[in-house]
This record gives structure tokens, sequence and C-alpha cells, in this order.
């Protein structure tokens, strides 16, 4: 048999061969037997030397094409096996989706934090600091600064903390005493106003601490957070455009918020805010003509107080009440806590129990 | 501050209905705690018709009655009252009717004989004293209509919060004036002619008043009225008493609490016979009280006084604690028959340390204590001595004693208009301020100055002192609600956080990372926790005592967060959540003798208890050991770039609190951050947790201070490292941190990192006292390609030289 037939025969068995490989390891053994230093093509193109030189050109043409033909079907198969194999493989590696991930475990922050950040991010925005004071204050802090001196029936709208006064000072009345825990955020607008440079614009939230004993919608420590602005031209129309674009910033742009009047020693004219009703809508009544349990029955939600900044206690910081003005107000953190997500019982906040913490 | 509508609509035409009435009140400042419609806890009680009366078989006193109440059939009454006889009729209640006291009406039987309800008395109705026998109604009082809607007796009744600066709205008359501005109605305003029995010796003649000090008593008037009879008062009279809150107690006394309700005027009737002295005149001295002096109050406790509290006394003896409550043996008694009326005013301070110092707080002192309007003591003393005439048949000694001494003078203001509207970002018109003022009782006129009214503040109203209680009474009558919203044109101000507060964000949001939960416990402890916890107190001072805590557990102020959290890893526990991951930053507080006030220091503390979660069918959480809590520590350190953080092993003595051995000090070079260890087992069985917890205590200002801007920037390697895995066999007292410090130390520039791998402890392979720390170590040259030789050679050096000063043996 001439070569060139020895040669065609060589490549109809070689393409039977590549067609015939189930997987890329028996291809590649077709590839070796072939093309490779000891392959059966191979040895004939090391051979080409012994071969008759009147049939050298057809020989080296055939043998070329036929090493052509094989490697692409070798490259063609290569690809289809690669393909399939994938696929194989791929379909081996499904997994139920619907199993739980490998997540990392993130912690939480406590509800009463996370909603004075937000609080703090609001007036952040709006071009105010974040304060802190001390939770121990002397009665001048937590009273008499704030215009409510001694005696002052004012003072019994809270009821007082006293600490033992180790200087040695003695209090006017038994059992009472110089030294508190604060009842209110509001000493810290004394500290800030004794000590910042005009105008300001501050927020400060923080714990109180008032002598109630814990129950649902009790606690005799709880958190408020302080506003206070002093600036030339503050009007109460200020107080009203900020404390409305805080409440729709917290609660919703569809809440309402009504001013009513009412009296802080510190402020003057002195305001109580609310915020209607998320649950009836400020309808007061729910869509089967139910008196609303959220508000009830007012369609109100009471949220804060607030006033412009008493000229006493302007002064009293050394600010002259006539160049400036100024408001002050004050949030009840747990009840924006209460209002927001509904907490049945305020104690929760305090117990550290995991199932609740890790819901926020 | 109890309001009946029934009883204000005698002054002031309320144009409103109730629900548009009680908002509008929210609104300009008078808060509305509470509705409560009055006489519907008499449902049930209806009139009745006797139709017989037949004494009971076997009893000398009770009848047997058959009343019509409207129904189909007569009731069979059994009835013990004295005047029962057919014919009459009465208040019945039936069965199922709640009288008041909550006495449920039931069917029952009385010596054998059935009753199918009961006869009432004015006193077991709560419409009068009288308990002699039932109350006969009138004659035409229709049969089976409910009690309430005959007598008129259903009234609502509004639950007020009177603010501290309002005293004027502390009485009837006040209150119908407040109302009468705010809807701008007129306010008819109560009055009683006194008429003086000029056949009667003089008060003066009866009476001397000296007041020692006008301070404590800027006014003092006395009257007498003779001939008093003392007994029930009248039905309207009791009924005013009750509407207000208290309870009808005798003609006399229900008319000074009458006065008190209507008028504001806290008044005192003295049983004047008791005062009178050896010279038959009653002679009243207002003097400070001694200190020590006792005193028996009204209510029959005997108080110990001070020398801050005012008594109204004779020359013998202190008759009544001024501003506060009377004294027991001079007080109005069935045999009373001449009564001295007192009208006064104290001081409001004093007042009100007097009866805060002696836990008595009346209807008078929190008048006093807001403030009483001098000025109209007298005509209020002329109306209560005429009411009390009217009610007892007494009759009016002529004259009055009146020691006026220090005048309190109405107060002149300025009201700048344009300041006014600048103030409250509203053009309210010079009309409508004048308006308003105007309503609630001040003068106002032109002043001479362009734009600037003059305006006399009643003396009724104390808390008009300054032109801005001038803006705030115009804003809450103009309205609140009609004040434009804007937000402050200021210029220049910036919101941002301080570096603290960005610090302490990178603080939160790695403990977070981290898994642990932020939780907040209280700041009060237990004055023994401490000690249960073993954690020595040095360095943290006194505890902050509370003079009123809520209970003893909570009677100081935390030193610690820990005992906190371990009472909530023990809530989680006994809850059955046996995971517990929770930090908590707060403030203890430290005291020193000497010092007002405690050292506040901010404290960031954690604990861990469990793992980190449930094993899951990928994930096997190992439990929390001292490593978890080191982590956390050195997760903190990493995110706030602190150098040099070191932990250093806390022995027993140092860290009782802790377990021996499981116990470290944190540091940022030779500063001190707090501690990390496993909690002590008998310190955590002492709150009930089950160890082992995992805790650490850092102090927030310290870690803040050692806390940098930034790590510093090392440039990414860019030639290839050589790592090298080697395992030393070291006595176990050998450190790791020792073990570091000789492989860095020997292995110079080359060496990029050491990092563990492994600790093995095996005695057989390892051998006894004996374990093997395996190194991962890294050594590369920033500017080259090392060769093998220069890896060798230094590899060597550190083998040679940890083997020298150990005594380790590299384990092949």
């Amino acid at each position: 048999m001439a070569i060139v037939d020895e040669v065609l025969a060589l490549r109809e068995q070689t393409l039977a061969a590549i067609e015939a490989a189930q997987n890329s390891q028996a291809l590649e053994q077709v590839r070796v037997g072939v093309l490779g230093k000891a392959g059966t093509l191979t040895a004939y193109l090391r051979s080409m030397g012994q071969v008759a030189k009147e049939e050298r050109a057809a020989v080296g043409k055939t043998v070329n094409e036929v090493r052509s033909a094989v490697e692409a079907a070798l490259a063609e198969s290569k690809a289809r096996l690669a393909a399939a194999e994938l696929e194989a493989s791929i379909n081996a590696a499904a997994v139920d989706i619907t199993q739980p991930g490998r997540a990392q475990q993130m912690g939480t922050r406590h509800l009463i934090n996370a909603i004075s950040d937000e609080i703090s991010e609001i007036f952040l925005g709006l071009g105010y600091t974040v304060k802190t004071g001390p939770e121990v204050e002397t009665d001048w802090y937590n009273f008499t600064a704030l215009n409510a001196p001694a005696d002052h029936p004012s003072r019994s709208m809270q009821d007082t903390f006293y600490v033992r006064d180790l200087s040695g000072d003695e209090a006017a009345v038994r059992g009472e005493s110089d030294v508190l825990l604060r009842t209110q955020t509001s000493g810290v607008q004394v500290h800030v106003m004794e000590d910042e440079p005009l105008p300001i614009y501050m927020i400060a939230p923080g714990k109180v601490y008032r002598r109630d004993v814990a129950d649902p919608s009790h606690l005799p420590q709880f958190h408020q957070c302080e506003g206070l602005v002093v600036d030339k031209n503050i009007t109460f129309g200020d107080l009203k455009g900020t404390l409305e674009y805080f409440c729709k910033a917290m609660f919703g742009e569809e809440r309402k918020t009504r001013f009513r009047a009412h009296f802080f020693p510190f402020t003057e004219p002195s305001a109580e805010a609310d915020v209607s009703c998320g649950v009836c809508g400020g309808t007061g009544h729910t869509h089967t003509g139910e008196r609303c349990r959220m508000c009830k029955g007012t369609g109100w939600l009471e949220i804060l107080g607030c006033g412009m900044v008493d000229p006493n206690v302007l002064e009293m910081c050394g600010i002259d009440p006539e160049e400036y003005s100024g408001f002050a107000f004050g949030v009840g953190i747990e009840r924006v806590a209460c209002l927001k997500y509904n907490v049945p019982d305020l104690r929760m906040l305090l117990e550290g129990d995991m199932r609740f913490l890790r819901q926020f | 501050m109890l309001i009946s509508t029934k009883w204000l609509a005698d002054y002031v035409t309320v144009p409103d209905g109730l629900q548009d009435f009680c908002d509008r009140l929210d609104l300009t400042g008078t808060g509305v705690e509470g509705v409560e419609k009055v006489g519907a806890n008499l449902d049930g009680v209806v009139v009745g018709h006797v139709l017989t009366s037949v004494d009971h078989p076997d009893s000398d006193h009770l009848h047997v009655t058959t009343v019509n109440v409207g129904g189909e059939e007569p009731l069979q009454i059994v009835c013990g009252a004295p005047n029962m006889t057919a014919g009459i009729k009465v208040p019945v209640a039936t069965i199922g009717s709640v009288l008041p006291g909550n006495v449920k009406i039931k069917k029952g039987k009385m010596r054998g004989v059935e009753s199918h309800g009961m006869c009432c008395s004015k006193r077991e109705l709560e419409q009068g004293t009288d308990h002699e026998g039932i109350w006969i109604l009138p004659e035409d009082a229709p049969v089976g209509m409910p009690i309430a809607e005959y007598l008129k007796l259903s009234d609502t009744v509004l639950d007020l919060e009177i603010t501290p600066n309002r005293p004027d709205c502390l009485s009837m008359a006040g209150f119908a004036r407040e109302v009468g501005a705010m809807y701008r109605v007129p306010v008819t305003y109560p009055e009683k002619q006194l008429v003086e029995d000029a056949g009667l010796p003089g008060a003066a003649q009866l009476c001397t008043v000296e007041v020692e000090d006008p301070d404590r008593c800027p006014r003092y008037t006395a009257r007498v009225i003779k001939n008093v009879k003392i007994g029930p008062s009248p039905d309207w009279l009791a009924e005013r008493v009750t509407a207000a809150g208290s309870r009808p107690i005798n003609n006399i006394v229900d008319v000074t609490n009458y006065i008190l309700f209507l008028l504001g005027q806290p008044l005192h009737a003295f049983d004047y016979d008791k005062l009178v002295g050896e010279d038959g005149q009653a002679h009243i001295i207002v003097r400070a009280a001694e200190d020590g002096e006792q005193f028996t109050t009204l209510d029959d406790v005997e108080r110990t006084l001070t020398s801050d509290m005012t008594v109204i006394a004779t020359p013998e003896r202190a008759v009544a604690l001024a501003g506060v409550m009377g004294g027991l043996d001079s007080e109005v008694t069935e045999e009373t028959t001449t009564i001295l009326l007192e009208a006064a005013t104290f001081e409001r301070g004093r007042t009100s340390r007097t009866s805060r110092n002696l836990g008595l707080i009346s209807e008078s002192s929190m008048r006093y204590e807001r403030g009483v309007d001098d000025n109209s003591c007298a005509l209020n003393s002329d109306f209560a001595a005429a009411l009390m005439a009217e009610v007892s048949g007494g009759t009016v000694c002529p004259g009055m004693v009146d020691v006026y001494q220090k005048v309190t003078l109405p107060v002149n203001l300025k009201l700048r208009v344009q300041r006014c509207q600048n103030f409250l970002g509203a053009e309210i018109s010079a009309e409508e301020m004048t308006d308003i003022l105007q309503r609630l009782g001040c003068e106002v006129a032109p002043s001479g100055e362009e734009g600037v009214l003059d305006v006399v503040a009643p003396t009724f109203r104390p808390d008009l002192e300054r032109e801005v209680d001038l803006y705030e009474e115009i804003l809450r009558l103009y309205g609140m609600d009609r004040i434009e919203s804007t937000l402050p044109a200021g210029r220049g101000r910036l919101g941002v956080r301080s570096e603290a507060q960005r610090k302490m964000d990178v603080v939160n949001n790695t403990l977070r990372a981290c898994g642990l939960n932020e939780t907040m416990t209280y700041s009060f402890a237990d004055p023994t926790e401490l000690e249960k916890l073993r954690m020595p107190t040095e360095g943290l001072g006194i505890p902050v005592e509370l003079l009123n805590p809520l209970n003893a557990e909570q009677s100081v102020m935390r030193q610690s967060i820990i005992p906190g959290l371990l009472r909530s890893v023990a809530y989680n526990q006994s809850h059955g959540v046996r995971n517990v991951q929770l930090y908590e930053t707060g403030v203890v507080f430290y005291a020193s003798q000497g010092h007002k006030k405690p050292k506040e220091r901010q404290k960031l503390a954690g604990v861990l208890a469990g793992a980190m979660a449930e094993a899951g069918w990928n994930v096997a959480p190992a439990a929390f050991d001292f490593f978890d809590g080191k982590g956390v520590v050195e997760s903190l350190a990493r995110e706030l770039a602190i150098p040099k953080l070191r932990f250093k092993a806390l022995s027993a003595e140092e860290a009782p609190h802790l377990q021996p051995g499981r116990a470290a000090q944190v540091l940022s070079g030779g500063s001190l951050l707090g501690w990390v260890g496993e909690i002590h087992p008998l310190a955590a069985k002492a709150f009930d947790a089950a160890a082992p917890v995992v805790a650490f205590e850092l102090d927030v200002d310290a870690l803040l201070k050692a806390a940098q801007p930034s790590r510093p920037y090392v440039d990414v390697p860019t030639f290839p490292a050589v790592t090298i895995d080697v395992a030393f066999v070291v006595d176990e007292d050998v450190t790791h941190e020792t073990m570091v410090q000789r492989i860095t130390s020997a292995g110079g520039k080359l060496l990029e990192s050491v990092s563990l791998f492994d600790v093995y402890r095996d005695a057989l392979r390892v051998g006894p006292g004996k374990k093997s720390m395996a190194y991962n170590l890294t050594y590369r040259a920033a500017d080259r390609t090392l060769t093998s030789e220069e890896v060798e050679k230094t590899h060597d050096r550190i083998i040679k030289k940890v083997c020298g000063s150990v005594g380790a043996e590299v384990r092949s």
C-alpha cells in the first residue's frame, strides 16, 4: 500500500477514535497516540527523509493535510468534551438554595440609641452639633439656671433623685440635696451657653432620671434629646418650622404637627408639640369606628416640649436677650420608640433580652 | 384641678361642644387630663313610690314595703329606716345597681323576708351626710325616673392640668375668666352681699392680729362670726364641694372649702372660743415656729417644726401651721358657736418648703406656693363670712382686722409691638394684642412712645412680670396654629460630629461587626454587687449614694457595667437563650469625700456566653472562651488604630473577679485601657449566670485617647515572599509573646511576619509539660527577590537564637 493510502487510512482511523473519545482524558490519549513524540502521524513526518523523492511532495502534502484535519477534529472534540464536562460538573454541584447561607452574625444597635442616632442625623443635616453633659448635676444646672429657683412649684413637676452631697453643704429641705440625678437634658443648654461661642445650634441626647417605679409605661431612667438654638432674630415661627420638619423626617411626610401652649420654667412662651396619630391617621377612630387605642381617640400623640428660651436663662448665661433670642426643645426618646415600634413594655429596653435586642 | 361644667355654667357660657371645648383648652395651655360624666354611678337608682309599709313579723324595727318603681309589679323591699311610711317617694336602688363605695345591690332575704332592692338615704347616694332615715323626695317626683336625671346630678367634670405659673386658674372664678378670654364672651363673677350685725361687738374688740415678719405673711385678715350652729351643709353647698373633689364635713368647713374652690382663697375657720385668752380677747400672732416646737395638725399627727416654718399662734401656743393646715385643738366642732375666720397670704417658697419638709401637701399649701393674690383677701373674706352666716344661722361682727404690711402692687410693663411681632414671627396688630390682654384682665393704654403699649398686669396674675410674659399670652390666645412655620436663617453653621463622636461610631460599628448586641442596663446598683462580683474597688472611688432610692437594690450608682450585664446574661439563660453577646457603653460614677459632684467615667463593657450562634448544617460555632473576648478587643484596637496593643496576664490577687489563667490587662504601650477575661465561676454563680462568661471592660476615654487618626501606610509588596513553617517544642510556661519577641529580634529586616498556626500538646510525641508551637515565618525584601541563601541564613539564625534563649527544640 502506498504511503499516501496508509496516511489516509490513519486519518480515518484517528478521526473515528476522536469521535469515539468519551472524555478529555481519552481524547488526550488519542492525541498523544497520533501527534505525540512517538505518535503514528509524527512517525510519518519523522520518516519523510526515507520517502522516495518523487513521492515526497504528495506524501508531505497528505501528511500535513491529515495533521490539520486531526488537529481540527481534536480541537473541536476537546471543546465539546470540555463543555460537556463543565456542564456535568455544574449539574453535580447544584445545591438546595433554600438551605440557610453561611452568614456572619452581626450585632445590633440598641433601639434607643438607634433612634437617638436618627435624631442626631436629622439635626446634623440642619447644621446642629451634638453635645453631651453630666448625668449627676448640681441643683444650679438642673433647676436654678433654668429659671426654676429654689422652692419653685415647677420643680415638683418632676420627681427628683437626690444624691448624698459629700461637700458638707446641707439642703434646706430634709431628704433633698444640692446634688441630683438630672431630671432633664436641659442642663446641657446651660453648659453650652456658658462655654460655647454664639450662635448656638445644638442637640444633646442623653440619659435622665426620675423617681418613677418601673412599669410598662414608666422607667426611672430614660432618655431625652435636648435641642437649643440661640441666634439673632430667632422667632417662634422658626421653632415651629424646625420641629415640624423634625416630626416629618422622623415619622413620615404625611404626619401633621400641632402646638399646644404649655409651661416650662426655662422657656417663654412654652408649648408641647403633638404629631398626628399614625394608627388612625389623626381621625381618633379606626375604620370600624372604634376609638383609636394609640391616641386614645384624640388623633394626636404628644411628642415633645418646646419654647422660646426664657430671657432669664439667657441672662444667667451672660447672653443679652435684647440682642439674641432662641428656642429649645426636649424629645423623649423612649416616647418616639414606643410610637414607632409599639414597644408594649418599656422595661424590655433594660432587660437585655437577646430576643428583643436582635429585632432592631 | 376638677372643674364641674355645670358649676362653671353659672359664670360663663361656653359657646362650644364638649370635645371642641376640651381641644381649645388643650391648645391654650390648660391640659385636659380626664373627662368624667358624674351621675353614671347611680345607674339603676330610680324614684319609687311606697305603696304599702307593714312591720316585719320578726323584727321590731324593720318594715316590709311594696314600692312602685315604674315596673309591671311593685317590688317587695325590706327597709329599716324609722321614717318609712306608705305614700312617700324615695330613691330605690334596684337589683344590679352599684352604689357609691362599690356597694352592689343584690336580691336578699332579711329575717326570712325577701327584699328586691334598697331604699336609700342621702349619704348612701353621696348626696349629703344625712343618714337618719331614707331620703324622702318631693311628692311630685316622677315614679321610675332615674334619680340622677331627677336630681339633675348628671354633670361633666373636667380634670385639668393647671400649670404652676397659673395660680389664678386654681379657682372656679379664675377659670371662668380664662374661658371668657379664650372665647371673648362675658363672665359673671360670683358676688355676695355681706350684712354685718351692728349689734355685735366689732371684730377689732374681739381679736387682735400681730404679724411679726411681713415677708412671711404679707396680709392677714380676721373676721368673727357669732351664733353659728354647726350642722350639715345645705344640699347645694354639699353638692359643690363634692363636685370640686372634696367631701362635705360641716357647714362652716364646707364654706371654707367652697370659697377655696370658688375664689382660690384658702381660708381657715378657728373655733374662736378656743383662742380667747384671759383678757377675753383672741390674740393672733403670726410668727416663726421655734426649732423643735411640737404641733398637732388637724389630721391628728404630731409634727416637729423648724424656725423656717410659720405658725399662727396665740400667746400661749400655735394654733395653725401657716398656709398648710390648721391645728387639732382649735378646729371647728359641733359645740362651736363663734368662728374666727382667717383669710391671709403667706410666702410662697416658705410654704413650699414647709409642706415638703413635713410631707404635707394640702389644697391651701398648693395654692400658696403658687401665689395667692393679696389684694382680694378682704373681699374673699367678706364673701365667706356672709355665706357662713347664711348656712349656719350666725351673724357677722362688724369690721375686719386687716394687717396688710407688704402690699403687692400691679406690675407696669411696656409692650413693644414690633418686637413682639419679630419674636413670634407673626404680624399681629397692636389692636389684636390690646384686645387679648384686656380680655385677660390687663389694663392696656398707648404709651407716649410710638409702637409701645403700657400694660398693667393684674395682681392675680403673678406670672406676668416681664414683657416676654405678655408675648406668651398674646401667642396663646392668638393661636399657635396661626404662626407661619419657617426655618432659622442664620448663616455659616456646620453640623459636624466631633472627633470623639466619630471614634465612638467606629467603636459601635466594630462591636456590631464582631457580633455583639448593644444593650442598656440600669445605672442604679446594689451596694453589695461589687463584692458579689469579687471585683476590687480600688480606684473606683466611693459609691454615689441616692438619698431617696426606689429600693435597696438600686440605692447607689454603678461603679462598673459588668454586674448589670451579668444580670442580663442570667435573664437570657433563665429564659432559654444560651447564646448571649452583649455590650454597653455608659457612665459609671465614682464619688469622693469633700466633693460635691462625683466623677463620671464612660465605660465600654461586653459579655459573651454560649457561642456566636447555634450550630447549623454548614457551621459549627465554637463555645466562647477567653480568646473571643480578646479578639473583640483586638478588632477594636485595629479599627481605632491603637498602637502597641498589649495583653498582660492578671493574677488571682490582681483580678479576683476573673478566672486565674484566663485574665488579662489591656494596654496600649504603657497606658491601661481595661481588662478582658473569663468571669470567675464563683462570681458568675453569684449573679445566677452559667459560666463560662467572657467579659471585658474598657475605659472609653483611654481608648479614644490611644486611638490614632489612621494606621501608617505600608507599600504593597512587589517582590515575592518566602514562607517557611517551623514548630518549636517549648516548656509549657513559655508564652507566645516571648516566642514572637525572640523570633522577631533574631529575624531582622528580612522577616516580614510571624504567625502562630498551631499549638499541639502530646505527652508521648511532644513530651510531658511541653507544647509544640508552629509558626509561619514570612521573609521578604522590599527592593529585591530574596535568594534562597539569604533566607536560609536568616531562618537558621532565628532557630538557633530561639532554641538557645528559651530552650526550644525544633520539631521535625
